[in-house]
């Protein structure tokens, strides 16, 4: 414990000095202006900014405390059980409040930048990605350690890779060197995080590279076909993602650096990387749990394996008689099915066997279940909506309608607003669905007294099914004309929803158990049921 | 030791913080513009106030700093009195030209009339030598040299010391 209070303190005493010293807040400003500009525009019109910063912020800042752990345990060269439960339970927290606050992210740009999506690979939104690959690694690393007391080592490379790559996070977002949305500020600290970036590397490297070899493994993976197997594939999995993701964010440094040109990393990169590891790791959220732990017989993989096919294929055939034809998303369909298949099973098995007191007693390996189950939703939401999205674009004068998909619009007219802060131009619209009334909405223009150009909120009416989304192009009240984007995208909603889930599965697994029942788990675990404990959580 | 770990460990991080220190002194919002490089285009412009016309053409030979901006650009407001001091520090050595446009004369005549000029201001009716000049936004700000090519742009209101920094090209 010495080691892990010691590595949090001088994390403590680095952003200590950081606030004291070059990020001071309390200075004061040469010339201050009778009115400051306030805070950027896009960050002041939509109630999600209050909750997905401060969600953000504890993910990262979470994120120092089981580096702390993994430290101490090389520092002592020993990471037995003792050590694995706080570890776990310390990045499983953080964890939670990154995949909310990653979500929030998402759902704040749909919602406020007008284009339509929640996603753009943005340098920060990157940096906020890339210690959740590396942290999620970690927690399933974690339980093959628990399990088979294998993979030390890795484990805390991966804990500490997450922690680094918060700190590459911060610097990226504050140091103005990445062209992002999230470029709301300037600030001089770049430097200074940088250096702390550098030694925290530095020290990371060195202890992994002096102690590494003392963490020895207490079992060994004896099949690839198996659920350990399965386990070390989602890691390189996972580990070449984090890889692919940082390349593409720091790719425009490298190219300007060596040949002076500025260009950006874009969506067709990320795309053809990622979609296909994505799809891979949905299937391994089917596969894997369907493994035995150890070494399974040819009939009993067989056995596992292959009745969840079915739902595959009906799922990817519902997406097919309903329009989907994008290769990719039927693939994630058919791997989203199979996924859903096992997670349900594995969820309903326990319960089955031994009544509902079965999810009080394994809350631990209940609630990864129900992480899988968000995760599945969220891949196959993700791979619908981007895919199967529809838009155009229409001039409309006062009463001029126009289709698309099932609904139709028709402009009710425009008018001005003004606010102390902006003037808004609204455009009013009627929406029917079918022929029946569903709603009205009303996106705006607003000139910000501080901005350069004026800055477009979206109007959005959300289903189950699908979004329709107003964004106004261009807008004229003495005409009364108004030019505007419409997209329909299905299933959206889907994705915020079942992020949501992942995170409520994530809080049941990490609510301790009470002792007598992890004895009554253990027990179990010694007979058939031996997946009982099993999961990313604490059970202590 | 674990050698192995030391090597690749110090390879990807001291890769990474080497990138990373490189592009400490960029700054991606200032994409460079197509511009630079090349012969300012040419306008002839009424001159608000007077009504005179202001040809480009006649400020050959003298280091020119063309400033598009408008009364509704708050930014503009903080930007002014730099290029006030900045054109009465520099005289003749430096032409500074403002251009205005989307907007009104009479606007314009009031802005000046409060927060005093001490340079031509343009009126650009059509918005037709912004659209040449491939002005994005206001503020924004094109350095010429003395043979009329635009060495340097800047978007967003300027400082002294980003003025001058710019200027410096200019002038060499």
């Amino acid at each position: 414990m010495p080691f892990a209070i010691g590595t949090w303190l001088a994390c403590a005493a680095f952003f200590s000095f950081l606030i004291a010293g070059p990020a001071n807040p309390f200075l004061t400003i040469a010339n201050p202006p009778p009115d400051g500009p306030g805070p950027n525009p896009l960050l002041q019109n939509h109630l999600l900014m209050i909750i997905h910063p401060p969600m953000l912020y504890l993910g990262y800042v979470g994120m120092t405390i089981p580096f702390g752990f993994a430290c101490a345990a090389l520092l002592r060269g020993r990471l037995g059980h003792s050590f694995l439960r706080p570890l776990r339970a310390s990045l499983l927290l953080p964890w939670i409040f990154l995949t909310v606050a990653i979500m929030l992210g998402g759902w704040w740009a749909y919602e406020v930048l007008g284009w339509g999506g929640y996603w753009a690979w943005d340098p920060v939104e990157n940096a906020s990605l890339l210690p959740w690959l590396t942290a999620t690694a970690a927690l399933h690393s974690a339980i093959v350690l628990e399990r088979r007391g294998v993979l030390k080592g890795w484990t805390v490379t991966l804990v500490q890779a997450t922690f680094l790559l918060t700190i590459l996070g911060t610097f990226m977002t504050r140091s103005g060197v990445f062209n992002s949305v999230h470029s709301f500020t300037q600030s001089s600290i770049g430097p200074t995080i940088l250096a702390f970036l550098a030694a925290a590397l530095l020290f990371s490297v060195v202890l992994l590279a002096l102690r590494i070899d003392s963490l020895e493994s207490d079992g060994r993976i004896e099949s690839a076909a198996s659920r350990e197997g399965m386990f070390l594939v989602n890691n390189l999995l996972f580990l070449i993602l984090t890889f692919t993701v940082l390349i593409g964010t720091v790719f425009p440094l490298v190219a300007e650096a060596i040949n002076g040109k500025q260009m950006s990393v874009g969506r067709p990169y990320f795309d053809a990387m990622v979609v296909p590891i994505g799809t891979a790791l949905l299937f391994l959220i089917g596969v894997g749990p369907a493994l035995p732990w150890g070494r399974g017989t040819r009939e009993e993989i067989l056995r596992a394996t292959l009745p969840p096919l079915a739902t595959g294929v009906v799922v990817a055939a519902i997406g097919y008689a309903v329009g989907v034809r994008n290769g990719w998303t039927i693939v994630t369909l058919l791997f989203g099915g199979y996924a859903a298949h096992v997670t349900l099973k594995e969820m309903w098995l326990p319960v089955a066997r031994s009544g509902t007191s079965a999810l009080r007693r394994g809350r631990r390996r209940f609630g990864s279940y129900v992480v899988h189950a968000g995760a599945v939703v969220v891949l196959i939401a993700i791979a619908v909506s981007s895919t199967t999205r529809t838009s155009r674009e229409v001039r409309f004068s006062r009463g001029d309608s126009a289709s698309i998909g099932a609904y139709t619009v028709t402009f009710l007219g425009a008018e001005d607003r003004a606010e102390p802060h902006r003037q808004s131009t609204i455009a009013r619209f009627a929406v029917t669905k079918n022929g029946r009334a569903v709603t009205t909405l009303a996106p705006r223009m607003n000139q910000y007294a501080t901005m350069r150009e004026p800055i477009g909120t979206p109007d959005v009416h959300s289903t189950l099914a699908g979004d329709l989304y107003l964004s106004i192009l261009n807008v004229d009240v003495a005409q009364q004309r108004v030019a505007l984007h419409l997209i329909v995208t299905p299933m959206v909603m889907w994705i915020w929803i079942a992020a949501l889930v992942m995170g409520l599965g994530g809080l049941l697994a990490l609510i301790p158990v009470r002792r007598t029942s992890v004895i009554l788990t253990q027990s179990a675990a010694k007979g058939k049921d031996l997946e009982m404990a099993d999961s990313f959580g604490m059970t202590s | 030791m674990n050698r192995p770990v030391l090597f690749i460990g110090t390879a990807i991080a001291a890769a990474l913080i080497a990138v990373l220190f490189v592009g400490l002194g960029n700054d991606p919002q200032q994409i460079r513009s197509p511009m630079i490089g090349r012969p300012a285009p040419a306008f002839a412009l009424k001159e608000v106030g007077t009504g005179q016309t202001l040809d480009l053409q006649a400020l050959r030979d003298t280091p020119t700093i063309i400033n598009f901006w408008a009364t509704w650009c708050m930014p503009c407001y903080q930007e002014h009195p730099v290029l006030i001091d900045n054109a009465r520090l520099f005289g003749s050595k430096v032409q500074f030209v403002g251009v205005v446009f989307n907007d009104d004369e009479a606007s314009i005549q009031k802005f000046l009339r409060e927060r005093g000029s001490a340079f031509p201001t343009l009126l650009d009716q059509q918005g037709k030598t912004a659209i040449a000049y491939g002005v994005g936004g206001v503020p924004e700000t094109f350095f010429l040299d003395r043979q009329g090519i635009i060495v340097a742009k800047f978007s967003g209101p300027m400082t002294t010391d980003v003025l001058q920094a710019n200027l410096e090209k200019a002038i060499r």
